[in-house]
């Protein structure tokens, strides 16, 4: 399997008022690679930098050090992004579009021809069930329905490699369900799914291979199984200990 | 170019969903139509303060439109993190940048356009004043209209209506030429004022910031901009010098307002003219929009 | 707390608030004229609306150059009135040459900009005529409006009602307004005798007029205001003219005399009275002549 995603030594800093170096280490000599074909679990507690690292993959932010590619290309070149889909954690769209307008903006994005974004609308549209609120605009959708046409979005080009950031967080359990079985039914049709989360059984349900990570740092990588057989305990108590968790004493 | 005109329909599409646009031409139009209503000594031939009035308020808007619009345009995309889903598509910075440009003129475009018309409708509607007296090029262009006036009147009925159409017409034309222009030189202006904000948007994280200092620095340029030459040559150096470098390198705005040729029913600017202005209020929108993009392109964007 | 309270609370706030706006407003209006203003303009902007008037009588003034105008960075030379202003002072050849002079400020472009951004303004001078005139109004209108104590508006736009537009109707109206609001005007008064005797063809009244704006120059003299004696002098002339036309010959020597002393050219005059005394030889006396 060829590797889509690679980190090498990723290093981000940002300047910091707060710490007494004037620096913030966010990343910290990261090594990731991820497959084709996988689902790849990205997990760590809050703030252990994983969305600095999807920044990075992304360009929103430059790495101070190392390097990140997609597909092998720098991750700083737009068309290292032109066969990925990005669901970002909440709902960032244009609210005065309709969900059809907003998709069909991003299809012209990618220089898809209008009678093919027709058709992968309708099917995109049918896939999230929005068909009905198809003509409303995002402003008036509930939070699941707006989650739902972000993932729309996201799959608009039929890309390669999913980049999902926590994409069950607020979302009732019905909606959790119904984006683990979009992911599932992704990875049957041989799509690479690169998601982060807090939520160590769906990682355990859904992920060929996890990675945790603490304060920038990659503390474990390789499949479920292995970690838990290795380490002797569940994917829960190995996520407590390697972030350095110590439960206390009840007083 | 495809990305371009993408990002800048969306900017349009918001304009024409928002009610900024309609709030301005409504008051615009209210006000004129008012002070078109008022008698002034019983005289309706009256026209040029309400041409001036009805200018005035369309520059007003149209700067009041092309500043809100631009101003938070990159702001609101960070603000409602609308720019991540965006920038993870190939989208380059440039692009994102020229997008946002691209549509805000687009819009301020579209709404200049129908401000004019709103303004030809009044002014036409009212009747222009009669040109034979203030000269369509000089005082001696007057006399010779006047004289030719004159002669209008001698030759009655024998064959001067065909002399007195012509004449009407050429004018009309120059009337509409004039209208043109001044739309057209707007236009450009208004280009170069949403560069101008872009940039402040880039700089300045408010957007409130941004619009305040952006309206302030513009009318400044368009009351003052052609005055800072005979203000710096009062002054001693250093500060001569000072005032003298930011005449040569502030955009000349006061340029492109030919309210007044419209008002006082002037000739029409000679082509050449115009094809230099609009270079000059393209050279400076690229400028801009270089250094906006330049400013732009590293910055850090965290969700 | 019972369900009649809240209910109660409110009516007692009310009553309040009644009785306080009624203790107090009889007082406020002890604190400002702006309230007790009948004027909209003048309760919104209070004395700065002069500032405004000024800028519309200006505005005014840049109708008649049909935009041609010197801005306050221009080295304008000083030319008294403008010629919008002074045209009803049938100004000569010398006022003419002056505002000429003063009206050519543009002069050498200095710098490449400015010669480039000539051809975007207006840079003939010209004046409106044939009736254009009428495109000053409005700007003296809202000048009136604004400031209704400015009086040169009132004059001015007269002028040009009645002697380019021939509204003489509307001239004696808005100069009967000036009046009002400037009862003490003698300016308006000699300018409304104008319109009587030049547009009305009235003498009687435009006598009875002028003899009412030399009292009100005296009153004021007398109060120490200090009036333009020029105003004087031309008031004296003119119904000096109406009272030799009217044959009372030694009135008018008594006027033209007073006019003298105040005159740029009291040779003129003296010619003028001596042609009178020639005319009026044997002299007539002049009945009921108002002593000055």
């Amino acid at each position: 399997m060829s590797v889509i995603l690679k980190t090498e030594k990723l290093r981000v800093e940002y300047a910091s008022r707060e710490l007494r170096s004037g620096i913030k280490v966010a990343l910290n000599g990261l090594d990731l690679e991820v497959r084709s074909g996988e689902v790849f679990g990205f997990l760590g507690p809050n703030g252990a930098g994983k969305t600095t690292t999807m920044n990075v993959l992304l360009g929103f932010v430059n790495a101070t050090g190392g390097e990140a590619r997609l597909f092998g290309v720098d991750v700083r070149e737009p068309i290292a992004r032109q066969r990925i889909g990005y669901l970002p954690e909440l709902t960032y769209y244009y609210k005065f579009l309709t969900a059809e307008e907003l998709l069909r903006f991003y299809a012209r994005i990618f220089g898809i021809p209008r009678s093919e974004a027709d058709r992968r609308i309708e099917t995109l549209l049918k896939l999230v069930e929005l068909e009905h609120a198809r003509g409303r605009s995002i402003k008036t959708y509930s939070k699941g329905m707006q989650q739902r046409v972000g993932l729309a979005q996201a799959l608009i080009n039929n890309p390669d490699l999913l980049i999902l950031d926590e994409p069950t967080s607020g979302l009732d359990p019905l909606g959790r369900m119904k984006v683990r079985e979009i992911i599932q039914r992704l990875k049957s049709e041989g799509k690479t799914v690169f998601f982060s989360s807090h939520e160590l059984g769906e990682a355990e349900t859904i992920c060929d291979r996890v990675a945790i990570i603490c304060r920038g740092e990659l503390k474990a990588e390789g499949k479920v199984s292995d970690l838990v057989t290795q380490h002797q305990c569940d994917l829960e108590k190995l996520f407590l200990k390697l972030i350095g968790y110590q439960p206390q004493e009840v007083i | 170019m495809n990305n371009v005109l993408a990002i800048s329909g969306i900017v349009i599409k918001e304009l024409y969903r928002r009610k900024d646009f309609y709030v301005l031409f409504v008051l615009t139009a209210l006000i004129t139509l008012v002070l078109g209503s008022v008698s002034f000594f019983n005289d309706a031939k009256i026209v040029r303060y309400l041409k001036e009035i009805c200018l005035l308020l369309i520059w007003v808007a149209s700067l009041v439109i092309a500043i809100s619009t631009a101003a938070r345009q990159i702001p609101a995309e960070r603000e409602n993190r609308t720019i991540f889903p965006l920038l993870a598509k190939p989208v380059t910075r440039g692009q994102f940048i020229l997008g946002k440009f691209l549509g805000c003129w687009l819009a301020c475009g579209v709404a200049l356009v129908v401000f004019y018309l709103f303004f030809g409708v009044v002014s036409e509607s009212r009747g222009r004043s009669d040109s034979s007296t203030t000269g369509l090029t000089s005082s001696a262009a007057t006399e010779g209209h006047a004289a030719s006036a004159k002669a209008d009147d001698h030759e009655g009925a024998a064959g001067g209506d065909e002399h007195h159409d012509d004449h009407a017409g050429t004018e009309h034309f120059s009337v509409l030429l004039n209208y043109v222009q001044a739309l057209g030189l707007h236009w450009l202006m208004l280009g170069v004022v949403t560069a101008i904000v872009l940039l402040g948007s880039v700089v300045f994280s408010a957007p409130s910031s941004n619009i305040t200092i952006s309206f302030i620095g513009i009318i400044g340029i368009l009351l003052l901009g052609e005055h800072l030459n005979k203000v710096a040559l009062r002054q001693q150096q250093p500060v001569q010098g000072i005032l003298y470098t930011t005449y040569f390198l502030l955009p000349h705005l006061e340029w492109f307002d030919i309210r007044d040729r419209v008002i006082y029913d002037q000739p029409p600017i000679a082509f050449v003219d115009c094809g230099l202005a609009a270079l000059y209020a393209i050279a400076y929108t690229g400028l801009l929009l270089f250094v906006t993009w330049f400013v732009f392109r590293r910055k850090t964007l965290t969700l | 707390m019972t369900r009649a309270a809240p209910h109660l609370v409110l009516a007692l706030l009310l009553a309040v608030c009644f009785t306080l706006a009624t203790t107090i407003q009889p007082r406020t209006r002890a604190w400002s004229d702006r309230a007790k203003s009948g004027n909209v303009l003048k309760m919104l902007l209070g004395d700065g609306r002069r500032m405004f008037a000024n800028h519309f009588f200006e505005q005014a003034d840049i109708s008649f150059h049909s935009g041609y105008y010197p801005s306050i960075f221009d080295q304008r030379e000083p030319a008294g009135k403008s010629a919008m202003a002074s045209g009803k002072d049938e100004h000569d050849a010398h006022d003419e040459a002056a505002h000429a002079k003063a009206m050519a400020f543009l002069g050498q472009p200095r710098d490449w900009i400015e010669a480039f951004g000539r051809h975007f303004r207006i840079t003939e001078h010209t004046h409106l005529a044939h009736g254009q005139e009428r495109e000053i109004l409005p700007w003296l209108r809202l000048s009136a409006e604004l400031d209704p104590q400015r009086i040169d508006t009132y004059t001015v736009a007269a002028y040009w009602l009645r002697e380019k537009l021939g509204k003489v109707k509307e001239a004696e109206e808005f100069l009967r307004e000036g009046q009002r609001n400037n009862p003490n005007s003698y300016e308006i008064l000699f300018e409304l005798g104008r319109l009587y005797r030049e547009s009305l063809q009235n003498n009687v009244r435009a006598r009875h007029v002028w003899e009412f704006a030399l009292r009100k120059w005296n009153e004021q003299d007398s109060g120490g205001a200090k009036p333009d004696p020029f105003q004087r002098e031309q008031i004296a002339v003119n119904l000096a003219r109406v009272e030799e036309e009217a044959g009372r010959f030694a009135r008018a020597i008594e006027l033209l005399e007073l006019g003298k002393q105040t005159s740029p050219n009291p040779a003129a005059l003296q010619k003028q009275i001596d042609e009178i005394r020639q005319k009026s030889a044997p002299p007539s006396s002049a009945p009921n002549a108002p002593a000055y």
